[in-house]
């Protein structure tokens, strides 16, 4: 029984080793992908996953306010202001071009007379609300500048991290102004209707107010997800596209699997192999041994990957979780997965194109419902329910569950069900069809 | 004493959708030691016969023994002792000739000293020592051919199941198979043989049994067949008087 199982694995692999255009399949292509994916990923998942977004700060502000500006919005930390290009501070021609470059997303340029006007403005908005006048000050414009290529929720992000920090510097003017005001309007106001009946020194002294508390918060917002064990912690774009693309490259060993199934049927060894004194299940064991391991290298180098190839790039180290070996059980069932897919497209195609074509795009729509292309999370709901019926998405969320999650045997254990309930399903499939072919119906 | 080797009772075989049986009725016997010639025009049924016998088909009804093995109930008996040579190139391509021999020789269980020995064997018959470790798809037709007999003798069989075993080769590679074929022969291996040249099956056959329809028309030594059929100067001519000279083509 070993020898014959050697005898299929060491067959399969002089076979596969041959098939140049499978290899680069096998292994060239998830790994260019995952290279490439990543880096281009790496932005939008750190946005998404809440970090920072970068934009161009030009301060030409002589005053004081536009540092404020600053200030506030580094502290809210939405924003990740870079001042200077090549070494000297980004001024408006400068920053406009490297935003039309495609070198920044977003600058933010603050006007020179930016503290002048705003302190006119301030000064006369709550002069003409204590003396109960029309007001309608000048306001002061901040330019944002946008490529026109960034989607609408990043500019919607900007603009409010940018109108945060305008309303509390706002806020911080009038307060000032009014703090200043108060006093002086108070005793105009009881001089004007005392004054007749009272000599000035009489009237009482309106003691000076503090506005400092203006900017002081008394409402917090308290962030809380609906579904806390599902997107608890979001993956960063290694996290993410690593066992992404593992899994589609993975599936892959469909098409060389069912390739050799074909091709033995085609050419004659199938028919030798069933007159020989072995079952068609050792067979069938050999065949799906050789693509596991195979399948499992995969895995490995594009672990390799993830840990110490990408972050040369400036991507985040790939972390593993704390479960390597349920890691690597979850590799196992998604390989025995798509083994068994390879077997049943095998069995069913009746040609190599055939199995190519319908295989290749049968993964590549099962790999965009499951998440590969995009992630779940950010898919709409009704997609995101779709997603449940492909085999990577359940490989790929148990992956996450266990990188990001700290998830354990327990937890993934129902994706690893569903993964092995696959392959056997497939191979249940399989085997009905092929013992019909073979009793010549 | 004859021993009968192989032996067919009625045997029927129908295929799904198909209007009419592949085999209809078919009864044969082949004793130990002859060259048994399976002929017959497309569709006769010759490779589904065959199938059957090798256990890669079940008939519909009737039964069939090989060294008296039921081939339905006792398959892996029967497969122990038989040897294939398809109509196909029967072999993997990418891989060349002696991984192709090692390989089934492991999955017959060759015993593992004995099989470089045999694989150099049958390379030798097959004449193909000197260009064994080059892949199969470079070979020429003739070299497939021959390639594809090494494959189906490697285990020793007792009978040999031939389908077209010379079919669009060179004149050489035809020649010497047929030579080897009649030296297995004489080493005592069964040689069950299909094939639509009639000069090869008059040359080395002990008995050809001709088929149409799934069943059999005629039964019996060559020279003794064509001698009992007057106007016949030959078995293809014998073959076409009992067959008619009709098109057979088939559409798969």
């Amino acid at each position: 029984m070993t020898m014959l199982l050697l005898a299929n694995i060491k067959k399969e692999l002089l076979l596969l080793s041959r098939d140049r255009l499978s290899l680069l399949v096998l292994f060239v292509m998830p790994m260019v992908l995952v290279l490439i994916l990543s880096l281009i990923q790496d932005d939008l998942f750190r946005a998404t996953g809440g970090a920072p977004t970068t934009a161009l700060f030009v301060n030409l502000d002589t005053g004081e306010s536009g540092l404020e500006l600053r200030n506030s919005l580094q502290a809210n930390g939405a924003l990740q202001l870079v001042e200077e290009l090549g070494g000297e501070f980004a001024n408006e021609v400068s920053a406009r071009k490297a935003v039309f470059d495609g070198d920044y997303q977003f600058a933010i340029i603050v006007p020179a007379t930016f503290t002048t006007a705003i302190t006119q403005a301030a000064k006369a908005s709550v002069q003409a609300a204590l003396r109960q006048q029309e007001s309608s000050p000048s306001s002061s414009q901040i330019a944002i500048v946008f490529d026109p290529a960034v989607r609408g929720v990043y500019r919607s992000a900007v603009i409010n991290a940018l109108r945060l920090g305008v309303t509390r510097l706002e806020l911080a003017r009038k307060s000032a102004v009014f703090e200043q005001l108060l006093p002086e309007e108070l005793q105009r106001s009881m001089a004007a209707q005392l004054g007749s009946v009272v000599p000035m020194s009489m009237l009482p002294q309106v003691p000076q107010l503090s506005f400092e508390w203006v900017g002081e918060p008394i409402i917090t917002l308290d962030e809380e997800l609906a579904a806390p064990e599902k997107y608890a912690t979001l993956p960063t774009s290694v996290q993410q596209n690593v066992p992404a693309w593992t899994l589609f490259g993975m599936f892959f060993i469909v098409i060389p699997l069912a390739g050799t199934l074909i091709r033995e049927r085609q050419e004659g060894t199938l028919t030798r192999l069933m007159t020989m004194p072995v079952s068609s299940s050792s067979l069938l064991l050999g065949k799906i041994s050789a693509h596991l391991l195979i399948c499992m290298i995969q895995f490995g180098l594009m672990l390799m990957v993830g840990k110490c190839i990408l972050p040369l790039f400036g991507t985040p180290v790939l972390e593993l979780g704390s479960s390597p070996l349920v890691l690597l059980l979850v590799a196992f069932s998604a390989a025995l997965a798509a083994c068994g897919y390879g077997i049943l497209i095998g069995v069913v195609a009746r040609s190599y194109d055939q199995a190519a074509i319908f295989g290749s795009v049968s993964i590549v729509v099962a790999a965009a419902l499951g998440g590969v292309m995009v992630p779940i999370y950010v898919m709409p709901r009704f997609m995101q329910s779709l997603s449940i019926i492909s085999p990577l998405g359940w490989g790929l969320d148990a992956f996450l569950d266990i990188f990001v999650r700290h998830g354990n045997l327990v937890t993934v254990f129902p994706r690893i069900a569903a993964l092995v309930g696959f392959f056997l399903l497939c191979m249940l499939v399989a085997m009905v069809i092929f013992q019909r072919w073979r009793r010549g119906n | 004493m004859t021993d009968i080797i192989l032996a067919t009772e009625n045997l029927v075989k129908s295929y799904a959708g198909s209007d009419r049986p592949a085999i209809n009725g078919l009864s044969l016997q082949v004793d130990r030691g002859q060259i048994f010639g399976l002929l017959g025009p497309n569709g006769a049924g010759k490779t589904t016969t065959i199938s059957i016998l090798c256990t890669l088909l079940q008939p519909s009804s009737g039964s069939a023994t090989i060294l008296g093995h039921d081939v339905v109930r006792q398959a892996t008996e029967v497969r122990r002792n038989i040897g294939l040579v398809p109509q196909d190139i029967a072999l993997y391509g990418s891989l060349t000739a002696r991984e192709n021999l090692r390989y089934f020789a492991r999955i017959y269980k060759i015993s593992a000293k004995l099989i470089e020995e045999r694989i150099n064997e049958c390379l030798q018959l097959a004449e193909l020592q000197d260009c064994a470790d080059r892949r199969v798809s470079t070979y020429s037709g003739g070299m497939k051919r021959r390639a594809n007999l090494a494959a189906g003798i490697l285990h020793q069989p007792e009978i040999l199941f031939l389908d077209e075993p010379t079919v669009g080769i060179d004149a050489q590679s035809r020649n010497l198979i047929l030579e080897r074929l009649v030296e297995l022969n004489h080493q005592g291996v069964t040689l069950i043989y299909t094939t639509h040249y009639m000069e090869e099956a008059q040359q080395i056959c002990d008995q050809v049994a001709i088929v149409d329809g799934g069943q059999m028309i005629a039964c019996g030594h060559p020279t003794q067949l064509v001698n009992d059929s007057p106007g016949c100067g030959n078995l293809e001519g014998l073959f076409l008087q009992l067959t008619g000279k009709q098109l057979r083509d088939r559409v798969e």
